[in-house]
């Protein structure tokens, strides 16, 4: 597949690069006026966009766009030069529905414009910023480019009228505003709006030193945590090529997969909130106040972790921890038959929930979904499996896949994961080894050798990635975040056209959304 | 002195007197009800949650619902300025009045009736209509998008099942062989029409939750859609009066099923006020149970189960029962 | 049509069964104020420097600065210190944390070359200004 694609590109070189040291397969530099058929050749072969971001390298602006094939691992990074006093480039959100919002972002963010590009106003700035603030020198922002950001005015039309569902809340997702355009009980049309919790997470890894990012990566999505401080170290760490002790690779294993429990079950709680249940919510928080206890007792927060560090962990795990962990599990297993018969059984749940959002395969490609939605639609494409780091290769455990793709099937997969998790902690306790907690010779400041990396982690909401591009100093050019809630997010309008204003809330609590790691 | 007493308990003791005390003690009945159920669900639903309800205020917080009232009357009364004024004002004391003419005729025992109308179930589904239609001017008249949407779909939801509701009391009617309440007790001496008529007890608790606006059916005022329905532009004692209809229907359709199919007060060794609370607050209970298990009902599904599911179901039993009495 | 009425049912009923057998269970929350909490050791409360076992009002930081440098949020705002008589380094008189700007990350903690720093397991955080939480660590350790 990937001859093929050599062999329908006639001049360009599709180079082969060393996976463990960059974190894709093959690089490919190309120039504007062939993006529009690149992005077509790889949409042919079925393949999906990752990420798109854009660099500013001083002298020009970079876009990179990755390229990925579920279940058959082929990372392609296209480059695109752009010059920083007038970037143009083609919009390929055409082709890639996913491209759509990654090209506002970086609209306004470094001033760069989609050519084609239906809609190109503010995703999460807002209006009185006077410069694009991603870029390294102060570029202000030209006056034709205001009045193009600023253009998203819902009015009224006949016949339907603009609802806003948000962005206070009852239905525990964070901060996010959905513009609805509503027939009666029936939505036409719904527009996210974002940027209400934008605190430029982006901007501040560039003015810190990697370790000092590491407690902003939890304040990311405060819910899984543990999994964005893995992606951090782990990245850093095949950076600078630090090798981790087994003990502390372990450890992490048994602290991530907790966080993942508890995530899912917080999930659980706020779903069947939102549909009108609130007694599952308690009974989901006495479940977490246990896996909560024993991650305090050993790292001494409960919810936004800043526990592991470059080489290890910050601290060693104690007994207490050990036979809060078994006692957790032992006591979880038993909790599955009461989730059972209180929510998964319920007739008027399966109701609710059955046959709504219902994503094609087609559309989780398209869209770049990720996580328990992506496996919902038959999709077993699990980054622990596909791309396995810190000793998940060693593990055993099985990929949790649902059948229509709607919000049951989301449901069950991440009661599945639930269970998945529980072995996977059985399994890692048992061969807890012995030994340092931490690298001997870290340097104290980490200057890593000059290069990118995409670095992919499996968060409980899907796949995170992160790039970073590192120019010897101690602190990055640029790092970019991929967070699985963004591309989820992409495909509720989709989703939600001509439901009912209930299933629009159920839609969206089953795409367990974190509007913090979407906003970042 | 002595003179004026005879006078005024002759006066009480004649029927007008009767009434007017009976009518006073609903109301007294009527708000420390809603104190007691506030309190009560609040305690039983944090059981249910395995957490402590209320517990601050007062001995095990009974003093709570006190403390709420006392809050809400402190509360500043907002109106909305573009708000439809004759139709905001009167929709909170609208919602009243079924209730109150509801516990008239209601029989708490057997000498205790406020007064005994012979079409006595029809007088309190006639009323009970009305409480739609203070449903729509709340809704209409606070100028907001989602009272209205929730005024809409109350309106629609309560149509729907008052049919069912009716068709699920007119098999008792007809065995009893008479639309007043008293009577309809005294037939079930030696047997509950429970017990005669399963079917149409089911149908009829499912119906009356559903006209209560409670879990599963509460669409209405569903929190996490809608922020709080039709009575979202309301604050402070307004807004507890639309709890307090609420509550206290929650006690009617319990008192209603109570005396159709329960017995009333019929029962032994205890007095039958006690009976007839003991019943009724049990099927409160169970209403209360019902909202802290269940999701929410779709709006669709919930039509759907009452023109398709319920009345189907109604005329069928009615048809059985109709035949079986002729025969 | 009759089977998935029946199932239905049988389902709603198993739902009342958990929450009726909740009902009657033991509560699991705890009655904070009334009752206190046992703290893990390791809660991250706000930083504090750490006495010296000999002499419980001495603290071994050396004013080095390092903790300033490494706190990402820049809560440390100022460590001063002066060289005493008879010793080798310096020692902190002045250590002020602005609170309200700390993540607890741990990095001064983990940074001091001379462990000076640790976590206090202080939850009780609570005032009215904002000043409240401009603690001076020299002036806590002294109290």
């Amino acid at each position: 597949m990937i001859e093929e694609i050599k062999a329908r590109l006639p001049g360009d070189g599709l180079i082969e690069v060393p996976f463990p040291q960059k974190g894709y397969h093959y690089a490919l530099e190309t120039g504007a006026d062939k993006l529009p058929d690149l992005a077509a050749l790889f949409d042919e072969k079925r393949f999906y966009l990752e990420c798109l971001l854009c660099t500013d390298y001083g002298e020009y602006l970079e876009l990179v766009y990755f390229f990925n094939k579920h279940l058959a691992p082929s990372r392609v990074k296209v480059t695109l030069k752009l010059d920083p006093a007038h970037p143009v480039a083609p919009s390929i959100s055409a082709v890639y529905g996913s491209a759509s919002w990654y090209e506002r972002e970086i609209h306004e963010f470094y001033g760069v414009l989609f050519s084609g590009h239906p809609n190109m106003a503010y995703l999460f700035l807002h209006s009185g910023i006077d410069h694009y603030p991603l870029r390294k020198d102060r570029v202000p922002v030209p006056p034709e480019d205001l009045a193009r950001l600023d253009s998203f005015n819902p009015c009224e039309q006949e016949d339907s009228f603009f609802i806003n569902l948000g962005p206070q809340h009852p239905s525990t997702h964070g901060v996010l505003r959905v513009v609805l355009k509503m027939d009666g009980e029936y939505i036409e049309q719904a527009e996210p709006v974002l940027g209400y919790l934008h605190r430029m997470h982006e901007k501040m890894a560039e003015n810190r030193t990697y370790q000092q990012f590491l407690p902003n990566t939890g304040r990311m999505d405060y819910l899984g945590a543990m999994s964005f401080n893995l992606g951090h170290v782990l990245a850093v760490e095949r950076l600078c090529s630090i090798p981790v002790p087994e003990r502390a690779q372990s450890v992490r294993i048994i602290a991530t997969e907790l966080n993942r429990i508890s995530s899912h079950l917080l999930w659980l709680g706020a779903y069947l909130a939102d549909l009108g249940a609130l007694t599952p919510f308690l009974y989901v928080f006495d479940d977490r106040e246990q896996i909560l206890d024993v991650l305090e007792g050993v790292t001494g927060s409960r919810l936004t972790y800043c526990y592991f560090r470059f080489g290890g962990l910050y601290n060693d795990v104690d007994d207490p921890f050990i036979e809060g962990t078994k006692a957790f599990v032992k006591r979880m297993w038993s909790r599955f038959s009461l989730y059972e018969k209180l929510v998964t059984g319920n007739v008027i749940f399966r109701n609710r929930t059955r046959g709504i959002g219902t994503i094609t395969q087609e559309q989780a490609r398209k869209f770049g979904v990720a996580g328990p939605v992506l496996r919902s639609a038959g999709i077993a494409s699990d980054m622990r499996k596909e791309e396995p780091y810190s000793g998940y290769d060693a593990l055993d455990f099985t990929v949790p896949v649902g059948g229509r793709g709607d919000a049951l099937d989301t449901y069950v997969v991440r009661l599945t994961e639930m269970e998945n998790s529980l072995r996977i902690i059985e399994q890692a306790l048992a061969r807890l080894p012995g030994g340092p907690y931490m690298a001997e010779k870290v340097p104290k400041k980490l200057k890593p050798p000059p290069g990118d990396l995409y670095h992919v982690v499996e968060t409980p909401r899907g796949e995170l990635g992160i790039y970073i591009v590192s120019d010897e100093s101690d602190r990055p050019l640029r790092m970019k975040w991929r967070v699985p809630s963004f591309s989820n997010l992409m495909v509720f309008p989709e989703l939600s056209r001509g439901t009912l204003l209930a299933d629009a809330v159920a839609i969206l609590g089953s795409l367990d959304l974190v509007i913090p790691e979407i906003d970042r | 002195m002595p003179a004026m007493v005879n006078a005024l308990l002759e006066w009480a003791s004649s029927d007008a007197g009767k009434m007017i005390a009976g009518l006073v003690g609903v109301l007294a009945f009527v708000v420390v009800n809603a104190l007691l159920l506030t309190w009560a669900e609040r305690k039983i639903a944090g059981h249910m949650q395995r957490r402590i309800g209320p517990k601050e205020v007062g001995p095990f917080g009974l003093i709570q619902p006190i403390a709420d009232a006392l809050k809400l009357l402190g509360k500043e009364i907002l109106t909305p300025a573009r708000a439809d004024k004759p139709l905001y004002y009167l929709a909170p004391t609208l919602i009243f009045v079924p209730v109150l003419v509801s516990f008239i005729v209601i029989p708490f025992d057997a000498t205790l009736q406020v007064t005994d109308i012979n079409v006595g179930i029809l007088v309190i589904l006639a009323f009970s209509s009305i409480s739609i239609l203070s449903i729509l001017m709340a809704g209409w008249g606070s100028e907001n998008k989602y009272s209205l949407i929730g005024a809409i779909r109350s309106i629609a939801q309560n149509i729907a099942y008052e049919i069912p509701l009716l068709l699920s009391l007119l098999p008792v009617i007809m065995l009893a062989n008479s639309f007043s309440l008293k009577e309809i007790v005294e037939k079930q001496e030696g047997l509950w029409f429970v017990v005669v008529q399963p079917v149409a007890f089911v149908i009829y608790f499912i119906a009356a939750v559903a006209e209560t606006n409670r879990t599963p059916f509460d669409l209405p005022e569903a929190e996490s859609e809608l922020v709080a329905g039709y009575h979202t532009e309301y604050s402070g004692m307004r807004f507890a009066l639309f709890f307090l209809a609420e509550y206290t229907n929650m006690f009617i359709v319990s008192a209603i099923a109570t005396t159709f199919f329960l017995g009333g007060y019929q029962g032994p060794v205890l007095p039958g006020i006690l009976w007839f609370l003991l019943k009724s607050y049990a099927l409160v209970f169970v209403i209360i149970w019902l909202r802290w298990t269940y999701p929410r009902v779709r709006f669709d599904q919930l039509l759907n189960v009452a023109w398709k599911g319920l009345i189907p179901l109604a005329f069928l039993n009615l048809l059985v029962t109709g035949g079986l009495l002729k025969l | 049509m009759i089977q998935g009425f029946v199932k239905g049912t049988a389902s709603l009923i198993a739902g009342l069964g958990v929450t009726i057998r909740a009902f009657f269970q033991p509560v699991v929350t705890s009655q904070y104020p009334r009752e206190v909490l046992t703290i893990s050791p390791r809660f991250r409360g706000h930083t504090k420097l750490v006495a010296d076992p000999e002499d419980p009002g001495k603290n071994r930081c050396t004013a080095c600065g390092i903790c300033v440098k490494g706190c990402p949020s820049g809560s440390i705002k100022s460590v001063e210190g002066e060289k005493r008589e008879g010793e080798k380094r310096k020692t902190a008189t002045v250590y002020l944390l602005d609170y309200t700007t700390c993540s607890q990350c741990g990095i001064c903690v983990e940074v001091c070359p001379f462990d000076a720093l640790a976590f206090s397991r202080d939850f009780h955080s609570a005032g009215y200004r904002r000043e409240d939480f401009h603690y001076d660590l020299v002036k806590e350790l002294k109290r």
